[in-house]
């Protein structure tokens, strides 16, 4: 607002200020004149020269040099007898008249000089500050958009130009413009390419018909096409070389599971080989025990086996995105029953208590993964928790999500690896020691995440205790109630 | 011979094909193999087959192809055979007419239960089907819309009548979440699972002795149920 009010100032009074100037004359010769009898000629010709010294100040140069030859001329008709026309009788008035002329225009030009210097030193300040604001506004900024978006408005500010447009070409090429509502119907008056040494990177396009852009104007506009040329380029070259992290990371990740994999593969594959290469041997003839033995390890391997395939896959589901749950309105008590009428062979001498309420409302969830997610927790704490020891599976609703804890009195795990464990392949415990696909707790993680939910383990005074919550709200909708019919056949 | 039922099974594994053709035919069974889609359709056409034992991953065409276009014929019983797992793969089957679905790898026993349920069914098409199911202490009449425990009568609702009905009268076979909703209830209804899901555990409640390890009607994750019944 400021700096229109100021542009308006020195645009539109252009001859106005020349009116004025003319006008502090008149009033200035007009009081001289009151006065001519008591002043010397000397005197005026001295007083005369403090309203052209302001007016050059003030008004700038060429009002002052006007006032300045006015003067000479009002000086010499008024005040340098005889009065009233403009020749000179005295030749010490000749003298006071050439000093005069000579001082007046020597003062306007060193004002008119000075204030010129200082008006070019401000819009140098002006332009300083605005290139600092836009390079400050742009500093670590990584995002092409946000760049063209606080560039664009940079160019509106200093330009006050009817729209400016910022066209960003490459990869991921767009436009983004300003006022976004006008579409414009002309070519854009002005255009500055965007430009690194590689090449274009796109343009700034401004719309202003009138005034023409001044020199200056063009040039700080160049600059800041410069600026936003440099940052657009150091935001690709971070997106790419975080792209590049990501890769090597990944690769890493890759090779760590690779080998984790074939260890795990490989460990019910030798039990199989074991076995049936022994089977097969003609060495040594088999009892029938041990041969059921045998022949019982290669079945309970190749299941083994079966389980790590399955469980991979569905890691790799998670990970890709792949596994959406097929959510719908579930009655929890069920799956946990499902889980615990499967599992029961397998919880051995634990102790399980339920408290799963039939009152729970109807959870929107996927049953199958659900049921994994109860089967995975309830098997590591089968597996490290003591026999005989007591295992309890909890539900209850909080707020508008339901809160599961399953809970063992198994080994406590470290502050520091109460995350990790989460993570694939992480084992607190040597691998021979456990069976299993190290990947239970991820695939239940990557579950409860693609619910919506948060599965997370904390240390209880008597073991370990998982907890997972998830939302009841689904689309919108709060658990149904079901209609009863109550009429009997 | 000639009276062991015929088994036609479509699996391009020839491992496999070796495995269950040496097993089937052990226990008594006729057994042809086919490798790929379109040769298991002649063969089907040519030898009417008891029962068809089906892979999904066929080199020449998807098994659920298969499916549809034995279906356009013939009402023999369909067991698909496949390391497909997901309950997507396995509805989409069973709603393309196969009666039963295993996932490989399995075992032999499994699959000889399987072949034993649809030849069952088969003799039932045929012939005249039984209106009365046993399922342990549970007789359900289907003719006399009647359900006892022993000698008493078990009282159930209209619905859960429908429901029950129309589970033992499949007995054996999986029904998909949507077959159920669509015969019990409403097609407009075959999204409202959260239905059945609350009637079948009220049933479960009145039928089975224990609901929470239930026996008589097993829930298949993410597919459905299958009724068993006594043999």
């Amino acid at each position: 607002m400021n700096k229109t009010a100021m542009r308006s100032s020195t645009f539109l009074s252009r001859s106005s200020q020349y009116l004025l100037a003319l006008g502090i004359i008149a009033l200035v010769t007009a009081f001289l004149f009151i006065l001519r009898e008591v002043l010397d000629t000397a005197l005026v010709a001295l007083l005369y020269l403090i309203p052209l010294g302001l007016i050059t100040a003030f008004l700038g140069l060429g009002p002052g040099i006007t006032s300045a030859l006015v003067t000479f001329f009002t000086f010499n008709y008024f005040f340098i007898q005889p009065y009233y026309n403009l020749t000179v009788h005295h030749p010490t008035d000749v003298v006071i008249l050439v000093i005069f002329l000579i001082v007046a225009i020597v003062i306007s030009q060193l004002v008119g000089r000075m204030k010129t210097g200082l008006a070019a030193a401000t819009a140098r300040e002006r332009e300083a500050t605005q290139l600092y604001e836009l390079s400050t506004a742009l500093a670590g900024l990584h995002d092409g958009r946000t760049i063209a978006e606080i560039l664009a408005k940079q160019v509106q500010d200093v330009s006050h130009g009817e729209a400016v447009e910022l066209s960003i070409t490459g990869a991921d090429s767009f436009v983004f413009r300003l006022p976004d509502s006008i579409e414009p119907v002309r070519a854009p008056e002005w255009i500055f390419p965007i430009q690194v040494a590689r090449g274009a990177l796109g343009e700034i396009r401004l719309w202003r018909a009138a005034p023409a852009l001044t020199s200056s104007e063009k040039r700080l506009l160049q600059t800041f096409a410069s600026q936003g040329a440099l940052a657009l380029e150091r935001a690709r070259l971070a997106q790419a070389e975080s792209r590049a992290r990501i890769l090597e990371e990944s690769d890493q990740l890759k090779s760590v599971i690779l080998s984790s994999v074939s260890h795990e593969l490989r460990t019910p594959l030798s039990t199989i080989k074991a076995a049936a290469s022994s089977l097969r041997s003609n060495e040594v003839s088999w009892d029938s025990a041990a041969r059921s033995e045998l022949i019982a390890a290669i079945d309970d391997e190749a299941d083994h086996l079966n389980m790590l395939v399955g469980n991979l896959l569905d890691m790799s589901r998670i990970e890709s995105g792949v596994l959406k749950p097929k959510r719908e309105w579930n009655i929890l008590p069920e799956i946990v029953e499902s889980v615990l009428a499967r599992m029961k062979r397998m919880a051995g001498e634990h102790h399980v208590e339920v408290d799963v309420p039939e009152s729970l409302p109807l959870v929107p969830v996927d049953f199958v993964q659900m049921e994994q997610v109860f089967t995975n927790l309830l098997s590591n704490s089968v597996k490290y928790a003591p026999g005989k020891s007591v295992i309890r599976v909890r539900a209850f609703v909080e707020e508008n999500s339901m809160h599961v804890i399953v809970s063992n009195q198994g080994p406590q795990v470290p502050q520091e690896h109460l995350e990790r464990i989460f993570d694939k392949f992480f084992r607190l415990t040597a691998t021979d020691k456990v069976t299993g696909t190290g990947l239970g707790l991820s695939i239940c993680k990557g579950i409860i995440e693609a619910h919506g939910g948060r599965l997370w383990a904390e240390n209880v005074p008597d073991g370990l205790a998982f907890n997972f919550t998830f939302p009841l709200i689904w689309e919108g909708m709060s658990p149904p109630k079901m209609p009863m019919d109550t009429e009997t056949e | 011979m000639s009276n062991a039922p015929h088994i036609l099974v479509i699996d391009d594994e020839l491992q496999i094909q070796r495995a269950i053709r040496t097993i089937l035919t052990e226990k008594g069974f006729n057994v042809t193999t086919a490798s790929r889609g379109e040769e298991g359709l002649t063969m089907a056409a040519a030898n009417e087959p008891d029962i068809v034992i089906l892979d999904l991953g066929l080199p020449d065409m998807d098994g659920v192809e298969v499916c549809t276009r034995l279906r356009e014929w013939t009402q023999c019983p369909i067991i698909i055979l496949s390391v497909r797992d997901s309950e997507r793969d396995k509805v989409g089957a069973l709603d393309k007419g196969a009666d039963d679905y295993l996932t490989k790898p399995f075992g032999i026993e499994e699959l000889l239960a399987r072949v034993r349920v649809a030849l069952r069914h088969s003799a039932n098409r045929k012939g005249t089907q039984s209106k009365v199911v046993h399922a342990g202490p549970i007789t359900i009449d289907l003719a006399w819309h009647s359900v006892k425990r022993g000698d008493e009568d078990v009282k159930l609702t209209a619905t859960e009548y429908k429901l029950l009905a129309y589970l033992a009268a499949n007995h054996g076979r999986v029904l998909t979440h949507q077959s159920i909703l669509a015969n019990v209830w409403d097609p407009a209804d075959s999204e409202h699972t959260e239905y059945l899901r609350v009637y079948m555990r009220q049933l479960r409640k009145k039928l089975e002795l224990d609901p929470e390890r239930p026996q008589i009607i097993l829930t298949e994750p993410g597919i459905g149920y299958r009724f068993i019944a006594d043999d």
